[in-house]
């Protein structure tokens, strides 16, 4: 649930790092969780999709997707050290402290698409905002049809999650088909563009009664949407999450603004029909 | 809740700005409506100004090298300190030995002193500030020509001129307020003519923008005026009157061809011969060059003024030439007299008589011999070597870009440096002595149109730091001067002794309106916003004939592009306030955060033949060497040069055969470098 | 509303009514030449404070929405953090606040008390503050060469969001308009006394003359909203916008109905942090960037034109209930380039494809 309106929407709450785990180059996944049990209790109310303030007081503040589906047991952040900010992140230790304000934005309407396929798109980090869909459409599996995740990174090397994407493969609850820019390491899968994965042999992509997520930097963004769009899916049936820079994440200081929408609480999920209609390029 | 009328210290507009102060903290700034020189408008470092906190690194306490690191000293301890080592060292090496350095930043009080303490008590004019190795050509020039090294008419008056020249200074991103003023009068009507290689903001709006190829602008001056002439454009009168040299310089005037310098400048013929009718039939014309670290040599400056005493562009509103200072006191530490071969007020140093009254006033003798600047200082020129450096406010391993200034500190026995914070330099020193900011402190600065405002103290400065000015008349002291200076008004008073055009410059002459314009003296105390207005008996101009340059040789085959160095548009990032404001930050360092690893810029038309990406690896070759760098691909740059910003200094040092000064261009091919 | 007349002579114990509620009263004073500004009455210059002078440039919208604001300080003590917000409850009265600035505050409460979240710093300050709105009567003294509350439609006289409203009605009268309890309050002392037909009837014709005295107008301002909300501007005139743009942000910290802010943490002692909040501007190039470098408007004409976006289009007037100008003209006076919100109007009216269009050719 989003903070309640009495509460000072500024004021982070204090949480404590439990565990830290590397996962691809300059990606770290950090376990924390709120020291106050009702925060937490709370704030475990989340919807896939939506996202929180992490605060390094005396660095900064800055948004970060909340890739745990709510229905798993542990909460956690995956953030690549980019700029100042995420650089303190990462200094951190466990049981350091910093804080946390959130969850905003909001979501994927999840419920909405019970008795639907799922389709995932993601390029690179743009995993992380569509895990929580996953998990949790794998914890709901009897609600959702097939569950396809077309995932692609530059190399082998920078393919996030990938531990748990063959693990969720393997279970045969969902299919998997990754690709890369460059192969390496053995890479005996696809090479290319994710886009070309929709073309492979064997690769068959439902249309009908389907939701597209799609994930990822803007330039892999425009070309997948042309290339759904060419199989036939609706505009109104592909849902993206958008990213822009972020201050306050309460839409106020007007740094997310799209066109008409404020990122934080307008989205960031949209489909692209809405995308179309912000008034402004992204 | 409180507000002050101040003077922004930034840049050499010196704008009008209010501070407002909620107890002991600067909370918000605004700008002037009234005030002449930006009118209501301010830059967004100007909106910025209260955003820079009280930190908690700023220096609280003079501090003395022991043993490889820093202790806090006392006030008497650090001058006594002082006081003994720069006399040992004058003893053991000479006078010679010491230099003492500032920045354009300084206040007048403070830029007196120090000029005053070098010459009365160490007995030295190694006295120069940072930025002399740029400026110091325009000066050179201006006294020569004009015999004013300083702007001829005010800001304000841009406005009501009818054509605008702006030659190499980027207005948009150095001095905004006075870029405003040239936007606006192209609005109400006068032609803009802009001379730069590079595409900036008011390029954008120029009637004529000559994006001329770098280190040429002497010839397209020279190509003009013969225009002017073949047209019968020159005032006559006016050259007649006031002017000596005319024929000297007609006769080099004729050496230029307007086809060739198209050639040579890499501009069409038709928009130099348009620019040079358009300035020649103006009825007021102005024009405006930089002093910055994009300075024009001492040719071109020539050039240009010779222009406007062809056409008579002096005394009347609208017209004249404006040297811009980049740095909001450049003028004034100029004219305090920090530079190693003029006293203040520009006297020479090795006229007999002007040091003789200088010596009346100042009951000390002062050397003869004029001194060493920085830029000879640093390259490890000079006769002597240097044994004891003073930087006040200056931190020249960060923004020297000539020279090695580390090295030239590692060599010294004293450099002792006065500065807020911690700084590059500060490695080197001995003594650090922390000073009073911008607001905290009542000092005075002058602009780039003579006018000398004060910058008021609108809070007190925090436990520690003192006035750059009361250091010096500490230190004096401490070395058996009889320096008596209660406040900078006093110190003012003085420098009206001295300087006389700064006669009538007392403090309460000062706040009594916006400061004012020199010449201010006790007759004319309300200053003088106009130069050469009257046709004063016995001022005379003076042509200065400017041979036409070989035309150089074209680049070699296989060498198309040419290499040029340094840029002030990304000056401003290494400025300490800068770097503690938030957004000022986020705006002025964007490009180092975007190519972290430097760049260099290439044209966006030359990238797509060459197939260069933005963020791409290049690979530089000139004759002697290579080495790779990022590319920045930008339509501001001309076509055919590789830009290199000033502080990729890698790359300069590593392009063997470079030119030292990066006036001259280096011959370089470009390609993509293959992954 | 109820209105009441007060003799001028006794305008300024208005002030001193407002003091002895307790409240801090801030006035405008006159500076050097044009300057005029806001400062807290004390009794050594009550007798200066103005009534008509040029509107003070630096808006008031920073008594509820600071230049620069502390958010919280964070503390560490004994390896824990502690935070503590920093909140500001001064019982602050604006006297001679204006119609336009009016206007803006109004816009700002339905920003940040409206939609998804409130802001508790704006809350405070808001609910501390009592506006006196003085109507701008005289043509020479209180209006600006930029204003254009008129097209804007929230001047000379603001119809509501006051406490109290004060017109110089001229022959030593001010006409007293109560826009909530909190100003007929004051009603209750002896220097209002009630008003006449007469008195509403001066009123009104002063008012229409006001109308006419106007040096700025812009009467396009209705038709450059359905233009910018329909996305019918040619990117010509965005980048001839764009050229003039020195971006300074001056127009945005100036401007009453701008709300954008930047947060940033500063060490202020040794163990001890503050967050601040301080004005931003989207006319700065830096205002999207993301870590990464990627930077969605970084040509000046897309910040231009999403200034004016923002600012026009019928979305947010539809959201907000109120248009994000309200023609006090700062942005005109602020501007190096010439391309306030008047200016711009006439450049879009000047460049609007239809226009161009239909132009007629003779032969």
């Amino acid at each position: 649930m989003n903070p309640s309106q009495t509460e000072n929407i500024y004021l982070p709450k204090l949480a404590v790092l439990d565990r830290v785990v590397d996962d691809i180059p300059e990606v770290k996944t950090f376990y924390w969780r709120f020291q106050d049990a009702a925060a937490q209790a709370e704030f475990k109310q989340f919807r896939p999709g939506q996202f929180a303030q992490i605060s390094l007081f005396g660095v900064g503040e800055f948004p970060a997707s909340l890739p745990p589906s709510p229905t798993e047991d542990e909460t956690f952040f995956t953030i690549r050290q980019v700029g100042s900010c995420t650089s303190a992140l990462h200094r951190l230790k466990p049981h350091d402290q910093f804080a946390v304000r959130g969850p905003y934005g909001n979501g994927f309407p999840m419920k909405d698409y019970e008795g639907m396929n799922l389709t995932f798109v993601a390029g690179g980090i743009g995993l992380i905002p569509l895990r929580s869909c996953i998990v949790y459409a794998l914890q709901h599996r009897a609600k959702y049809g097939r569950i396809q995740v077309f995932y692609g990174a530059k190399t082998p090397g920078e393919l996030m999650y990938l531990p748990d994407l063959r693990a969720w493969e393997k279970s045969g609850a969902m299919e998997c088909h990754l690709t890369v820019d460059r192969a390496a390491d053995g890479w005996k899968e696809n090479v290319g563009v994710v886009g070309s994965l929709f073309k492979r042999p064997g690769v068959n992509v439902p249309v009908e009664n389907t939701t597209a997520f799609v994930c990822g930097p803007p330039i892999m963004f425009r070309f997948v949407i042309k290339d759904l769009l060419a199989l036939g899916f609706k505009e109104r049936n592909i849902v993206s999450t958008l990213e822009r820079y972020m201050k306050c994440g309460v839409g106020k200081c007007g740094h997310c603004c799209i066109g008409v929408a404020y990122i934080c609480v307008d989205g960031p999920v949209f489909t692209y029909e809405e995308i179309k209609k912000l008034g402004e390029d992204i | 809740m409180g507000r002050k009328l101040t003077t922004c210290t930034f840049c050499g507009t010196g704008c009008g700005i209010y501070l407002e102060t909620a107890g002991d903290r600067i909370v918000g700034a605004y700008p002037s409506m009234s005030h002449p020189a930006n009118e209501g408008k301010i830059c967004v470092r100007g909106w910025h100004v209260h955003e820079v906190a009280s930190s908690p690194d700023r220096l609280t306490s003079p501090l003395l090298q022991k043993n490889g690191s820093f202790e806090k000293t006392t006030w008497d301890e650090a001058f006594a300190f002082i006081a003994a080592r720069l006399k040992k060292i004058r003893d053991q090496y000479g006078p010679e030995s010491l230099a003492f350095l500032d920045s354009p930043r300084c206040s007048n009080e403070e830029a007196y002193l120090l000029q005053k303490l070098a010459r009365t008590i160490i007995g030295t004019n190694n006295v120069d500030h940072g930025a002399g190795v740029y400026c110091n050509n325009s000066l050179n020039v201006l006294l020569e020509m004009t015999g004013i090294p300083a702007a001829s008419n005010s800001i304000g008056e841009l406005e009501r001129s009818d054509v605008i020249i702006v030659d190499g200074v980027d207005l948009g991103r150095q001095l905004p307020t006075v870029g405003g003023w040239v936007i606006r009068a192209k609005l109400k009507g006068a032609r803009l003519i802009v001379i730069d290689s590079r595409r900036h903001r008011v390029a954008e709006n120029a009637d004529l923008f000559l994006q001329i190829k770098p280190g040429t602008e002497s010839v397209l001056y020279g190509a003009m005026a013969k225009v002017i002439v073949d047209r019968g454009l020159m005032k006559l009168s006016f050259i007649k009157a006031r002017c000596e040299g005319y024929e000297a310089f007609l006769g080099r005037v004729r050496d230029y061809d307007l086809l060739q310098a198209a050639g040579v400048c890499g501009v069409p013929a038709e928009s130099i011969e348009a620019a040079a009718l358009t300035y020649g039939r103006a009825r007021a014309a102005v024009i405006l060059y930089s002093t910055g670290i994009e300075a024009r040599d001492e040719d071109t400056i020539r050039g240009l003024i010779n222009l406007a005493l062809l056409t008579g562009n002096f005394g009347h509103e609208g017209a004249g030439v404006f040297p811009l200072t980049e740095h909001n006191n450049l003028q004034g530490v100029c004219d305090m007299g920090m530079l190693p071969d003029r006293l203040p007020g520009y006297q020479a140093v090795a006229d007999p008589k002007a040091r003789a009254t200088l010596e009346g006033i100042w009951q000390a003798r002062i050397p003869a011999t004029p001194g060493v600047g920085a830029g000879t200082l640093f390259a490890n020129g000079g006769s002597t070597p240097m044994k004891a450096l003073w930087l006040g406010r200056y931190d020249p391993v960060s923004t020297a870009f000539f020279g090695d200034a580390a090295d030239a500190l590692d060599r010294c026995d004293l450099v002792v440096m006065q500065h807020l914070f911690m700084t590059d330099s500060a490695e080197f020193a001995d003594v650090v002595l922390p000073t009073t900011a911008f607001g905290e402190e009542r000092v005075s600065f002058t602009s780039a149109e003579r006018r000398i405002q004060i910058a008021e103290q609108v809070i007190d400065p925090p436990p520690g730091p003192m006035p750059a000015w009361e250091q010096l008349t500490r230190l004096a002291r401490a070395m058996g001067a009889d320096w008596k200076y209660e406040s900078a008004a006093e110190v003012m008073h003085e420098i009206g002794q001295v300087i006389p055009f700064y006669g009538g410059a007392s403090y309460e002459n000062l706040l009594r309106e916006y400061g004012r314009q020199w010449p201010c003296t006790t007759d004319h105390p309300l200053g003088t916003a106009r130069l050469f207005a009257d046709a004063e008996i016995g001022h005379s101009f003076k042509f200065a004939p400017v041979a036409c340059p070989p035309t150089p040789a074209g680049n070699p085959d296989g060498f198309p592009f040419a290499l040029v160095f340094g840029h002030s548009l990304y000056y401003w990032h290494q400025n300490i306030l800068i770097k503690r404001s938030e957004t000022l930050k986020r705006e002025y360092r964007l490009l180092l955060l975007d190519y972290p690893d430097g760049f260099v810029e290439i044209n966006t038309e030359d990238a797509k033949r060459l197939g260069i990406r933005d963020g791409g690896r290049i690979r530089l070759s000139t004759a002697t060497g290579s080495l790779t760098s990022t590319a920045r691909v930008t339509s501001e740059v001309r076509g055919g040069t590789a830009f290199v910003p000033y502080f990729v200094r890698q790359l300069k040092r590593e392009m063997l055969g470079a030119a030292e000064d990066g006036r001259a261009l280096v011959p370089v091919r470009v390609e993509k470098e293959a992954a | 509303m109820k209105a009441r007349i007060v003799k001028s002579a006794d305008v300024l114990k208005i002030v001193d009514l407002l003091r002895e509620r307790a409240y801090e009263v801030t006035a405008p004073f006159c500076g050097r030449g044009r300057d005029s500004c806001f400062d807290i009455v004390t009794e050594a210059n009550r007798a200066q404070v103005q009534i008509h002078l040029p509107n003070p440039y630096y808006p008031p919208k920073r008594f509820v929405f600071p230049h620069i604001e502390r958010l919280m300080t964070v503390r560490k003590e004994n390896g824990e953090l502690k935070m503590e917000p920093a909140y500001a409850e001064t019982r602050r009265a604006i006297f001679g606040i204006r119609s336009c600035d009016v206007a803006g505050l109004w816009h700002l409460d339905r920003f940040y008390l409206g939609r998804d979240f409130r802001d508790v710093y704006y809350e405070k300050r808001r609910r501390n503050l009592f506006l006196v709105n003085v109507v701008c009567t005289d043509p020479a003294r209180d209006l600006g060469d930029d204003c254009f509350c008129l097209c804007a439609d929230t001047g000379p006289a603001a119809r509501d969001h006051f406490d109290l409203q004060l017109m110089d009605l001229g022959d030593d009268e001010f006409m007293a308009v109560a826009g909530t309890v909190a100003g007929e309050e004051l009603f209750s002392a002896p220097i209002f006394h009630p008003g006449t037909a007469a008195h509403v009837e001066r009123r009104r014709v002063i008012l229409a003359e006001v109308r006419k005295s106007f040096r700025t107008t812009t009467s396009w301002f209705p038709a450059t909203v359905r233009y910018v909300s329909q996305g019918g501007i040619t990117d010509a005139t965005w980048e001839e916008i764009g050229k003039r743009c020195l971006e300074c942000g001056g127009c945005t910290y100036v401007c009453p109905a701008c709300t954008c802010f930047t947060v940033s943490d500063r060490q202020v002692g040794p163990n001890e942090v503050e967050r601040v909040r301080i004005w931003d501007s989207c006319a700065l190039s830096g205002f999207t960037r993301m870590a990464g470098g990627f930077n969605p408007r970084r040509a000046v004409h897309d910040r231009r034109n999403r200034r004016f976006f923002r600012k026009l289009a019928y979305y947010f007037i539809q959201r907000e209930l109120s248009v994000a100008c309200v023609g006090c003209g700062r942005c005109a006076a602020v501007c190096h380039g010439d391309i306030g919100m008047p200016s711009v109007v006439e450049m879009i009216r000047r460049g609007a494809p239809e226009t161009a269009k239909n132009e007629p050719v003779p032969n």
